[in-house]
């Protein structure tokens, strides 16, 4: 629509039900499920099937979740049978379907079986690392912090990380190892390890965005981490050594702060890193191709390439956040969440 | 029309998704322009959190700091002191009385004016993070603070109904 590109975006459904603001999806990485969670204190979960080469999206189950405030946040664990949500009323909460197995998902209840408690104020972000057995969670009360799985919904914190001078908008896991990271209203991203004979530690400070680091995402090998930020930029860091990360890269291409970013696979081979999605406050979605320098080049930057691009996604409303369906033979399969309550799905097709 | 409406949290609707805004009567074919001093008229009778006046008697708020785009407005307002520990409560209820009243294609940027405040950006930066504004909204005494200086903002466009 706006100019030549070479794929677009075709809204595959419009899910409303939300009675206010929808701040963030997550899609289950096992099963055909889709959460949504919003400022009205519900998680609603929508599953999703092959219909006339298209996907058919039924509301399945409504959480009330118990929040008293705002429902922030969402993360399954990567068994795809743990959802984890973080709230503005501080808590943290690990919901599991209890019953209606075996595809009967309609005859299955999400129970609360435990509620994480320790932030002091809002909590804006939750993530669970690779393996599974370990959650992070932020706060506006500057700290992050690392809990650890146990059986029976049993969660052990293994440290409270306080390197930040504010309020911490979100965290993200490596795809692979144990590495935090998490981006700050104080403009800077953070990256933690956990050392064997001591506590969870900061390794390294990102510094570069000039304002709100809003979102984080790794690159699907996890060589690179993208973050958006308010002041209009998503910077691509590239790991340059065990430990240390430079900004490769940074892409313009929003007019107001970006709150969400998802990197998923693409579809366009194995010489892509893949495709990164952005959307923020000015209601538009982009997509870019990111691919490394062919070996022989001498310079150190990235190649990108904005394929598909559209505005006014959620009509006249600011987009909260952008993901990639994580399963396999989806990896053209968008969603994005709305300040119109509702929850969009887009397929990336080739344009005609 | 405007000072009848009850305010949201009385009503416990939704402070972000309203599909009855007083201003928003129109087809969605037809988009209604609005200019700086329609915008003036919401925001000039907000009372001020520590004085018994307006924003606009306080001379806070003026039509000429208000720039008016298609669908973008920006607001800058004047601190009476440049320590004035209100401004973030002056800012957000602004902002508030905008959520509630303009069509919801409106972008809304709140700034204090350059040079006005002390801490200019850190509160400039605060009140136009949603996300702490949304947060703020669910805090109940602040709530209230905040409905104290709403309370008024009708009476100016009550008299020019």
């Amino acid at each position: 629509m706006d100019v030549d590109l070479p794929y677009e975006l075709q809204l595959v459904t419009d899910l409303r039900g939300h009675e206010e603001r929808a701040w963030q999806i997550a899609w289950n990485p096992v099963e055909p499920l889709l959460a949504s969670c919003s400022a009205d204190k519900s998680v609603r979960l929508y599953n999703y099937q092959p219909s006339n080469e298209s996907l058919k999206f039924s509301h399945i189950h409504s959480i009330p979740t118990g929040h008293t405030k705002t429902v922030r946040s969402l993360a399954w664990s990567p068994s795809g049978k743990t959802l984890a949500t973080g709230s503005f009323d501080s808590n943290v909460g690990i919901w599991e379907r209890e019953g209606g197995h075996d595809g009967d998902e309609e005859a299955a209840d999400w129970e609360c079986m435990t509620l994480l408690e320790g932030h002091e104020t809002e909590c804006k972000s939750v993530a669970y690392s690779s393996s599974g057995t370990l959650l992070a969670s932020c706060s506006r009360d500057k700290t992050v912090w690392v809990w650890e799985v146990h059986p029976d919904s049993d969660f052990e914190c293994m440290g409270v990380l306080m390197e930040h001078t504010q309020d911490v908008k979100c965290v993200a896991w490596h795809p692979s190892e144990e590495i935090l990271a998490s981006a700050s209203y104080d403009d800077t991203i953070k990256l933690y390890i956990d050392d064997p004979s001591e506590d969870w530690f900061c390794f390294s400070t990102l510094t570069g965005h000039k304002s709100t680091v809003w979102a984080l995402a790794w690159s699907p090998k996890g060589s690179y981490l993208a973050s958006s930020s308010d002041d209009l930029t998503i910077k691509i860091w590239k790991r340059v050594a065990e430990h240390k990360w430079e900004c490769a890269l940074e892409l313009k291409g929003h007019e107001r702060s970006i709150y969400s970013i998802s990197w998923g696979k693409g579809k366009t081979g194995e010489e892509s890193l893949g495709w990164l999605a952005s959307t923020g406050g000015d209601g538009k979605i982009n997509v870019w191709d990111i691919r490394e320098p062919p070996e022989s080049s001498t310079g150190r930057v990235l190649s990108h390439k904005l394929i598909a691009t559209l505005s006014s996604a959620h009509d006249v409303s600011d987009v909260n956040s952008i993901s990639w369906c994580p399963r396999e033979g989806f990896e053209d399969l968008l969603a994005t969440a709305g300040d119109d309550g509702s929850v969009r799905v887009w397929k990336v097709v080739p344009s005609h | 029309k405007r000072s009848g409406r009850k305010s949201k949290f009385e009503t416990g609707r939704s402070l972000w998704i309203d599909n009855e805004g007083p201003l928003e009567q129109t087809d969605d074919s037809e988009v209604e322009s609005i200019d700086q001093d329609e915008i003036f008229d919401l925001i000039r009778s907000i009372a001020d959190p520590e004085h018994p006046n307006s924003l606009e008697e306080l001379r806070v708020v003026s039509a000429e700091q208000i720039d008016v785009g298609q669908n973008h407005v920006t607001i800058e307002f004047t601190p009476t002191v440049p320590h004035c520990g209100m401004s973030t409560l002056i800012g957000l209820s602004i902002r508030v009385r905008l959520l509630r009243s303009l069509p919801q294609r409106f972008k809304v940027d709140i700034k204090v004016k350059p040079g006005s405040h002390q801490s200019e950006l850190a509160v400039n930066k605060q009140l136009n993070d949603k996300e702490r504004v949304a947060a703020a909204l669910e805090n109940p005494a602040l709530v209230e603070t905040l409905e104290k200086c709403l309370e008024t903002a009708g009476m100016q466009s009550e008299l020019y109904d």
